[in-house]
């Protein structure tokens, strides 16, 4: 009866070596995200929030525990398909947009494609698509020095989106957001999840957190509440 | 993309490729002199004669190749050389005393060559007349300048008969020395002109009267001089030039000193392969140099991008893809550079041939620079190796570097 788990973490560690001291990040995190949930994790800067995305979205390797994404097992994958993980299965929204600002929103948009062997013709034909999607056609040809923050998030989350992942993660998104620009992205993120997609938030700002289906809250590296 | 890498750092790329040209057109600039100044030398050879010949002399090598031991060559060598692997022809001289024409108001001191119809020395180079043929007698083949000493063209001297004194007294430019043996006269008919470029005092005359001549000169028989003097050489003519060497063996197996073109031009081959290695080993320093712009630019180049490299890896590039892309932008510095370079190479080897023979107009017409296809294509994978292989450390950095810390780096 239970759909399979978009995350499954089990006793999840990640510790650093941080001088003499060893720092961990991640002290045990045992979690679960159903596919199609909207799930917000909320907590204090420290509190391990952004270490736990990383390792969901294979930028991180965890140090101890299991972690699975739509069933498979990250700590067995090696960095090529480690790499794999990364342009197909999630999709990842960063704080600093993370755009490349020589190339131009399309070119941005079709990026993790052109990993995954997808021709070119092609990979601009899905962008163009997903740009469309997300309102943002009129955008296509700019560079992204020629956009505004929430039209850059925009562009952003379509990357994200281009490969169809079975996880859209985002990372404080709206940090670098005006308030009327957060909102509209948090209402482009309600939109995604009501078409079925799951999504993963990160962030500190318990307003933001309200709009999501369930918020799992974290300190010192461990889920305090649910 | 990495293309577009290339473009967007115009100036540096510019700069790292100008390395790569430089070097790529001094190594093929020096490399087609090389070539250039080879081919001249080999021509050079080529027009002296045949590569397939082997002359046998009649002495042995001494030890040491001091003092050579004189050998006698009679009908039982001849025997011996034909049966030898790969030899198409062997062909006696024997060269009777030196001599005069006494016809034609000037004398001139001839060298009377006793040879067999055929033989290498005789063939190919005739102004008018015949060669020598077999059952012939009291004929010989003359050099231009003494048939214009007889009739007023090469051609009238057909058919003339003249004196040919064989021993006594002859004149070596202006001095006259005393000869050898008894002088004697003999009447022959001239039926064939030579280019007096081949030799301006060579008669070209039957074997048997050459013999008969030396030996009359001597109180003795023609049998008596191939049993005792021996033959004055043999021309051994192989039927292709690369078993030149195998018979040149066989000749000194028989105890006899030998000479050949081919075994020259193999020596000239090897001083000109060193002569070559040193020009492209110099060359080789300016690519090298130019590896180490190119790997100084790829080393910023990878630094600058550090969060470029991030934001790839972090959607999904593979350590592979990293490293493909920066070696991508490696090949095109060695690709438009080898490109450039081996234009600037033929360019400047044009230039250079076309200044040198307008100082000097009377330079050999043959191409000072040589750049055959292998030299093209060789330049080319060169300046595309250097470029590889100096990008590959960069590469190397880029493909190794963090997701996270290079999305971390400002």
């Amino acid at each position: 009866m239970n759909a399979p788990l978009a995350v499954e973490a089990l006793d999840l560690e990640r510790t650093y070596a941080s001088g003499h001291a060893t720092v961990a990040a991640l002290a045990g995190v045992t979690l679960g995200i159903r596919r199609g949930e909207f799930v917000a994790v909320m907590g204090p800067s420290g509190s391990g929030k952004s270490t736990l995305l990383n390792v969901v979205a294979g930028l991180e390797r965890p140090t101890g525990g299991t972690v699975r994404v739509d069933g498979e097992d990250l700590a067995k994958l090696d960095e090529e398909a480690l790499a794999r993980h990364r342009s197909k299965r999630v999709g990842m929204v960063f704080q600093a947009f993370n755009l490349l600002p020589r190339f131009r929103v399309v070119d941005n948009v079709a990026l993790p494609l052109a990993f995954s062997g997808v021709p070119a013709a092609e990979r601009i034909r899905r962008a163009r698509a997903m740009l469309e999607r997300l309102g943002m056609s009129s955008r296509a040809e700019h560079r992204t020095n020629e956009l505004s923050g929430g039209e850059l998030q925009r562009a952003a989350v379509a990357r994200a989106l281009i490969a169809q992942p079975a996880i859209l993660l985002a990372d404080e998104p709206t940090g670098n957001l005006d308030s009327a620009n957060g909102a509209a992205l948090i209402a482009l993120f309600e939109e995604l999840h009501a078409q079925g997609q799951t999504v993963l938030l990160v962030t500190h700002d318990a307003q933001i957190a309200s709009h999501a289906e369930r918020t799992i809250r974290m300190r010192d590296g461990r889920v305090v509440d649910e | 993309m990495s293309l577009g890498n290339y473009g967007r750092a115009r100036l540096r790329s510019g700069l790292t490729t100008a390395g790569v040209t430089i070097g790529t057109a001094l190594v093929v600039l020096l490399i087609a002199l090389a070539t250039g100044a080879e081919d001249n030398v080999r021509r050079s050879i080529f027009s002296i004669g045949d590569l397939r010949l082997v002359t046998v002399q009649p002495f042995q090598p001494g030890a040491n190749g001091l003092s050579a031991v004189p050998r006698t060559i009679t009908d039982d060598t001849v025997a011996k050389l034909k049966g030898v692997a790969h030899v198409d022809g062997v062909y006696r001289q024997f060269d009777a005393p030196l001599g005069m024409v006494v016809e034609g108001g000037d004398d001139a001191t001839i060298r009377p060559q006793g040879i067999e119809p055929g033989a290498p020395v005789d063939r190919g180079d005739l102004l008018a007349g015949r060669h020598l043929e077999a059952g012939d007698r009291a004929v010989a083949v003359i050099p231009g300048n003494i048939a214009r000493l007889v009739a007023p063209t090469a051609g009238a001297a057909i058919g003339r008969t003249v004196t040919m004194r064989v021993g006594g007294a002859v004149k070596l430019g202006s001095t006259r020395i005393g000869g050898s043996g008894t002088p004697r006269d003999y009447a022959v008919k001239i039926v064939g002109v030579f280019d007096e470029q081949a030799s301006q005092t060579s008669f070209r005359i039957p074997l048997d009267d050459a013999l008969l001549a030396g030996a009359e000169n001597r109180g003795l028989t023609p049998d008596a001089i191939r049993e005792t003097t021996g033959y004055s050489g043999l021309a051994v003519e192989a039927d292709d030039s690369i078993n030149v060497a195998d018979i040149v063996k066989s000749v000194q197996e028989l105890g006899f000193s030998s000479f050949s073109l081919k075994q020259v031009v193999e020596q000239i081959d090897q001083g000109f392969g060193v002569f070559r290695g040193i020009l492209a080993g110099i060359g080789g320093v300016a690519l090298l140099v130019a590896a180490i712009g190119i790997a100084n630019t790829m080393v910023m180049s990878v630094l600058e991008r550090t969060r470029e490299i991030g934001i790839m890896k972090a959607v999904g590039a593979s350590p592979g893809d990293i490293r493909a892309l920066f070696l991508a932008e490696a090949a095109y510095v060695g690709v438009f550079g080898g490109i450039l370079g081996l234009a600037l190479g033929l360019a400047g080897g044009q230039l250079i041939d076309r200044i040198i023979r307008q100082l000097n107009p009377r330079t050999n017409p043959a191409a000072i620079f040589v750049v055959g296809p292998e030299l093209a294509l060789g330049a080319l994978a060169l300046a595309l190796g250097v470029a590889l292989l100096a990008g590959f450390l960069p590469a190397r950095r880029a493909m190794r570097m963090s997701a996270l810390s290079a999305l971390r780096y400002e």
